[in-house]
């Protein structure tokens, strides 16, 4: 997948990058605003990574620019300002998603990864299969090898979120921020339960494990 | 007091651009009265001089001459009123009570004129009136000329003016003298501001301005820059608070985080684990610290917005609850708790929902960790009968005894019996902060009592004012 970092802090900026490289990606580096405009220009990006505070041009001139040009890449702001103020200026100007430094670099993987996933899936779709496993959006029904799974609304919509980022890593807090849109430190690991009564339900009484946990950074549901 | 410098002050200024003013209008009067008064004194004296001069032509006309010379020797003799003189058609004076003549050309008929005339009256002072007369060519050829003094009105207008110089006087002196005053009283008042703006310039947050109650636009200058700089040393003190809190807030589990660094470090050199786990617990030391940073962020952030709510939204309370409710229940059950929610429909609030969520898993999260296997956990939200919101968390654990509620809401206070559960210390004075900014409150009281063999249990309440009240 090819990234474009737009930070202005040469040292996390380097750190970005080869961690993303680690991941199995291509980033490219600009360093502020308007390098980064240009550079994005160029086009065949998946994703621009872009922080939020820079000289020149800063994130929100940028990516507002981007929009206005028509182009749709989906944005991943990142920042040190986690007000909730700020979260919703990020998202106004045209950012898919909003991430507070300092942050875990699983929980960045995961959030640029989940980002561009986001663009192939945008279609509607009233299905969504993964594996064995397949879930009716319409019905709001699922089913494992052709038994029915009966789930609470919640889980329904946990699976559904993690069907759509099937082979994916997501974090425990991009699942409070999207399934349950909560912004907050749920403190003890609340999501994990949730989890692991979805995993009874999904797995138990199958050979093969689904929901699989990532260590030092969430889960994963593989087909 | 010098002079320069009372000239200098704002209301003595006033006093004189006043005075000034006075005076001009002063000037516009009299000048205005003077026309005026002149004008109407030429009118009557030219009213009665025609009349006069009517009758007097009557008599030379129907008796002729000497008719007319007998009534002017017999009317100077009687009447002061009037001015006459009778000049033949050479020019040379017949008849009169008047000395000089003032006829400049015998060839005007029905001319007016206007000259002094000097008089002196019965206390032997001497006036000098205008005199306002008319000349007549009579059909002999003789020139008659009558006229009458406008004497009174210029004595009028005299005393008129010297009352005006003389009022103007009084003003000038009473008006410098008041202004003085006011000015001096103005300053004193104002010296009294001035003296706390300068003891604040120079460092002073505790210096106030005398109020007297008065309820005069200086008092209220005063009570206003009172109530400026206690704002103002309120938060100046609460700055320096968060700037103390955060120093000893993060000095402890930094400490901490040293400690456990150095013996891992310990550890890894004595093979007993590998640099990896090291690495890793360090990581999740730092990530407890940011946590705990953030945490003190918040709380002074909160603390700063001094009972404000920052970016507040409309919202059911009941929705939050059941969310929380919902993402807790499992949890709960998990450890063996038995988790129960009673939540009323319908309890809009305008609050700041990310906070408030993160109170209210604060509490929650605490029940959880407080209460025993086998115990119970209960959240309600309902409106209280005083119309107030008021989520409540009921747990059936050790509670908190009554001497130590205050203080647990306090920073980085943790009961003895709590020092093995993990956690930063902070979780209530969080919620303390969060409430606060929202106008609300935190109560604890004890809870439901003995429950299988523990309590007395804790009831934590938040309570809010609802939306429309807010």
């Amino acid at each position: 997948m090819r990234i474009l970092v737009v930070e202005d802090d040469a040292e996390a900026a380097t750190a970005m990058v080869r961690g993303l490289t680690e991941a199995g990606h291509e980033p490219t580096h600009a360093v502020d605003g308007a390098f980064g405009l240009l550079e994005a220009q160029k086009g065949g990006y998946d994703v621009y990574v872009v922080d939020r505070m820079m000289p020149r041009l800063d994130g929100i001139g940028m990516v507002e620019t981007l929009r206005k040009d028509g182009d749709q890449t989906p944005v991943l702001f990142l920042s040190a300002l986690g007000e909730v103020d700020d979260r919703v200026a990020g998202l106004r100007a045209g950012a898919d998603d909003y991430l507070v430094k300092p942050y875990a670099f699983s929980e960045l993987i995961a959030r640029v990864e989940a980002l561009s996933r986001r663009r192939e899936t945008g279609s509607v779709a009233t299905m969504l299969k993964v594996g064995d496993l397949e879930m009716n959006l319409i019905a709001r029904t699922v089913h494992r090898g052709g038994k029915e799974i009966d789930l609470q609304p919640r889980e329904f919509q946990l699976l559904e979120f993690l069907m759509r980022h099937a082979g994916q890593s997501v974090t425990r807090t991009m699942l409070l921020e999207k399934v349950w849109e909560y912004h907050f430190d749920p403190q003890t690991n609340v999501i994990d339960v949730h989890i692991s009564r979805l995993r009874a339900k999904i797995d138990k009484g199958f050979d093969h494990a689904m929901l699989q946990t990532v260590r030092g950074a969430g889960y994963r549901l593989e087909a | 007091m010098k002079l320069p410098s009372l000239l200098r002050r704002t209301p003595f200024r006033l006093t004189l651009l006043f005075l000034a003013l006075f005076a001009a209008a002063a000037s516009a009067i009299l000048a205005y009265v003077y026309f005026a008064s002149a004008a109407e004194a030429r009118v009557n004296a030219e009213r009665e001089v025609g009349g006069e001069m009517q009758v007097l032509q009557g008599i030379y006309d129907a008796r002729g001459i000497d008719a007319l010379n007998k009534a002017l020797i017999d009317r100077s003799l009687t009447q002061s009123a009037f001015l006459y003189l009778m000049l033949d058609k050479d020019g040379a004076t017949i008849t009169g009570s008047l000395n000089q003549s003032p006829i400049e050309s015998m060839e005007e008929d029905r001319e007016w004129i206007t000259f002094p005339f000097t008089e002196t009256d019965a206390d032997g002072r001497v006036h000098r009136p205008q005199v306002r007369a008319v000349q007549v060519r009579l059909s002999g050829g003789e020139m008659l000329l009558v006229g009458r003094s406008m004497g009174d009105t210029e004595a009028y207008l005299a005393r008129l003016t010297q009352a005006l110089w003389g009022a103007m006087g009084i003003v000038l002196l009473l008006g410098l003298a008041g202004g003085a005053l006011v000015s001096r009283n103005l300053e004193r008042s104002m010296g009294r501001l001035n003296k706390v703006v300068t003891a604040v310039q120079e460092g002073d947050l505790k210096a106030r301005a005398p109020v007297r109650n008065s309820g005069d636009e200086l008092d209220e200058l005063g009570a206003g820059l009172n109530t400026m700089l206690d704002r103002l040393e309120a938060s100046m003190a609460s700055i320096r608070h968060a700037g103390d809190a955060i120093a000893h807030d993060l000095r402890s589990p930094l400490t901490r985080m040293r400690a456990k660094l150095e013996v891992s470090l310990i550890d890894a050199e004595a093979g007993k684990i590998d640099g990896v786990d090291a690495l890793q617990l360090a990581l999740d030391e730092a990530d407890n610290l940011l946590k705990t940073f953030n945490t003190v962020l918040a709380i002074a952030r909160l603390q700063a917005a001094a009972g404000r709510t920052p970016d507040p939204q409309l919202f059911d309370a009941a929705d939050l609850a059941a969310d929380m409710a919902e993402l807790y229940e499992p949890a709960s059950e998990d450890k063996g708790l038995e988790f129960s929610a009673e939540i009323e429909r319908g309890l809009m609030i305008e609050a700041n929902r990310p906070f408030l969520a993160q109170a209210l898993a604060n509490v929650i999260d605490n029940a959880i960790k407080y209460t025993p296997v086998g115990g119970a956990v209960m959240l309600r939200a309902r409106r209280r009968s005083s119309g107030e919101i008021e989520f409540s968390i009921t747990d059936t654990g050790p509670g908190v005894p009554e001497a130590d509620r205050e203080r647990v809401i306090q920073r980085f206070v943790r009961l003895d019996n709590s020092r093995t559960e993990p956690g930063s210390g902070l979780g209530l004075s969080l919620v303390g902060a969060v409430l606060e900014a929202h106008g609300g409150r935190v109560q604890l009281d004890e809870g439901p009592g003995e429950y299988g063999g523990f309590g007395p249990g804790l009831r934590v309440a938040l309570v809010l004012p609802p939306a429309d009240a807010a």
